[in-house]
C-alpha cells in the first residue's frame, strides 16, 4: 500500500478518536463532502471503534434531556405534541408583538386573558419577565395533569458558559427548589408537584449546567408569580 | 418465522420510565420477536443493569426503532431513548466530566436522531455506531469549545480500570473482537488507543497527560491502529 491513502486512512482513524485539533477537525470536516475516500474510511473505523464506547459502564442520564426533547419535538410537531394546545399562537410568537408591549402588567393581563378565553383547562398562570425591562420571557402554565409547562415568548440572551435556570418558591418557604435549565429554544415541561397558588418563578443566571450547589448562584434576571386564571 | 426471545431490561432511570420499557416489542418486520420486559430489580443495581444490557441484542432493537423514528413514530423515539441513553450519556460524561455539557451532547445527539432518522444507512454501519457517533462528535466539540479547565466529575485511576474496561468489552459480542486485538497490542499502545477513546483527549493533551513527547504520542498511536485494523481483518 502506498503511503497516500494509508495516511488517509489514519487521519480518518484519528478523526474518529478525537486526536485531531480543532483546526484539524475542521478541515477533515471539510474535506469530508468531496473526497469519498476518507468518508469511507471514516465509517469504517467507526464501526471498528465505536464498540468501545462499552467500556466506558452506562450511565442513568438527568431525566431533564428527555424533558427537553418532549418540550422542542412538542412544539415542532403539533399533531402529536403533548403540549401543541398550550403553545403561543402565532401571533404571540411573532417578536414584534412583545416588543411593541411596553409594560410586563400589559403583557401579563394581556396573556392571561388570552389564556383564559382560549384554555379553559388551564388553573394556573404565570408570564416570567425580567425583573428589570417590559418584555415577557416565558409562559408558565399548569396542565391539566399537574405538570408546569414552560414556553419561551421572547428572546433571552444568555452569556457564553452560562445557563438560565428556573426555581420555584413556594409560599412562606425559604428556599427555592431547581426546576431545571431552561433550553434555548423550544420549552421545558416539570413534572412536579408543587403548590401552584402564588407559587413564585425565577430565572437564575448559573454556570453552564446549572447551579453546582442546589441553590441560585447567580442574578435572578426574571421573576414571575403563577396565578388562577379561572 | 424467527424464534422468540426474552429479553429482561431492568429500569434504566426514572421508576416511571419503565413502563415505556414494559412495553412489549414485536419487530414483526425483523426476523425474531423480541419480548422486551422490565424485571422487579430497583434501579441502582448497575452491575446487573449493566450486565442486562450486554446480553441484549441491540444493533437489531436500535435499527428496527430507528426506522419507525424516520417514520415520526414517538412512542419509538422514546423506547430507542430509554434504550441507549444511558450509553450515550456514559461516553459523553466520560469525555466532558461536566454533568450539564454532557447532557447538551446527549440531548443535540437525539435532536439529530429524530430529524435525521431517515439518514441512518445500515449499509454503512450500525444503529448503535451511528447514535454513539453522534453523542461522541458532539460531547467533543463541546469540551473543544468551552475547554476541559472546570473542574468536573472525578474519574478513576486509568491502570485500575483498564482490565475492567478489557473485561467489559469483550462481554459484549460487538465488542468481542475488539476487545481480544486490544488485548494483543503492547501495553503502551493499547493505553493510548483506549484513553483517546473513552476520555476524548487531543494528541497533544495525551501527550501532557502521558508526559511522554508529542511525536512518540502520535505515532505509537498510528502504529496501535494499524496493529489493530490488521488484526480486526485477520
Amino acid at each position: 500500500m502506498s503511503a497516500e491513502p494509508d495516511d488517509l486512512d489514519m487521519r480518518a482513524a484519528e478523526y474518529v478518536l478525537g486526536l485531531l485539533s480543532p483546526a484539524e477537525t475542521d478541515a477533515v470536516r471539510r474535506e469530508l463532502g468531496r473526497n469519498p475516500a476518507l468518508t469511507q474510511a471514516i465509517a469504517e473505523w467507526e464501526a471498528r471503534l465505536m464498540p468501545l464506547a462499552a467500556a466506558v459502564p452506562s450511565e442513568t442520564p438527568p431525566g431533564l434531556i428527555w424533558q427537553r426533547l418532549e418540550a422542542e419535538l412538542g412544539v415542532r410537531d403539533s399533531a402529536q405534541a403533548s403540549i401543541a394546545p398550550l403553545r403561543p399562537r402565532p401571533m404571540l410568537r411573532r417578536v414584534g408583538f412583545w416588543q411593541g408591549t411596553t409594560a410586563a402588567a400589559a403583557a401579563l393581563a394581556a396573556c392571561l386573558a388570552l389564556l383564559w378565553l382560549r384554555t379553559p383547562a388551564v388553573h394556573y398562570a404565570a408570564v416570567i419577565a425580567p425583573t428589570q425591562g417590559p418584555a415577557a420571557a416565558w409562559l408558565a402554565e399548569t396542565r391539566p395533569d399537574g405538570a408546569l409547562v414552560v414556553t419561551v415568548l421572547g428572546q433571552t440572551a444568555r452569556p457564553a458558559g452560562k445557563d438560565l435556570e428556573l426555581w420555584a418558591l413556594a409560599a412562606g418557604a425559604t428556599r427555592p427548589v431547581s426546576l431545571g435549565v431552561l433550553p434555548a429554544s423550544g420549552g421545558l415541561v416539570v413534572a412536579a408537584n408543587l403548590p401552584r397558588d402564588r407559587l413564585q418563578l425565577m430565572v437564575s443566571l448559573e454556570p453552564a449546567g446549572g447551579s453546582p450547589s442546589g441553590q441560585p448562584t447567580g442574578p435572578v434576571l426574571y421573576a414571575g408569580t403563577l396565578t388562577r386564571t379561572e | 418465522m424467527g424464534q422468540a426471545g426474552r429479553i429482561v431490561v431492568p429500569p434504566l432511570q426514572a421508576p416511571g420510565i419503565s413502563a415505556f420499557c414494559r412495553a412489549t416489542l414485536d419487530f414483526s418486520a425483523s426476523r425474531a420477536i423480541y419480548v422486551v420486559k422490565t424485571s422487579g430489580r430497583p434501579p441502582g443495581a448497575p452491575e446487573h443493569q449493566e450486565a442486562a444490557l450486554n446480553e441484549t441484542p441491540m444493533p437489531v432493537a436500535w435499527e428496527a426503532l430507528l426506522s419507525r423514528c424516520a417514520g415520526g413514530d414517538k412512542a419509538a423515539f422514546r423506547q430507542l431513548y430509554d434504550l441507549s441513553a444511558p450509553r450515550l450519556y456514559a461516553v459523553a460524561l466520560r469525555i466532558t466530566r461536566q454533568p450539564g455539557l454532557a447532557a447538551d451532547a446527549v440531548h443535540d445527539a437525539f435532536l439529530q436522531v429524530w430529524q435525521h432518522a431517515d439518514r441512518f444507512d445500515a449499509d454503512r454501519g450500525s444503529a448503535e455506531t451511528w447514535l454513539i457517533s453522534l453523542a461522541r462528535y458532539r460531547a467533543l466539540d463541546l469540551i473543544r469549545r468551552q475547554g476541559r479547565e472546570i473542574a468536573g466529575v472525578e474519574m478513576p485511576e486509568r491502570a485500575d480500570e483498564e482490565p475492567d474496561q478489557l473485561e467489559r468489552l469483550m462481554r459484549q459480542r460487538e465488542g468481542a473482537a475488539l476487545g481480544r486485538c486490544l488485548d494483543r497490542l503492547e501495553a503502551d499502545k493499547r493505553q493510548l488507543v483506549m484513553l483517546a477513546f473513552t476520555d476524548g483527549l487531543t494528541h497533544a493533551e495525551l501527550s501532557t497527560r502521558l508526559k511522554t513527547p508529542l511525536g512518540t504520542v502520535k505515532s505509537w498511536i498510528r502504529r496501535g491502529l494499524q496493529d489493530l485494523r490488521r488484526c480486526l481483518e485477520a
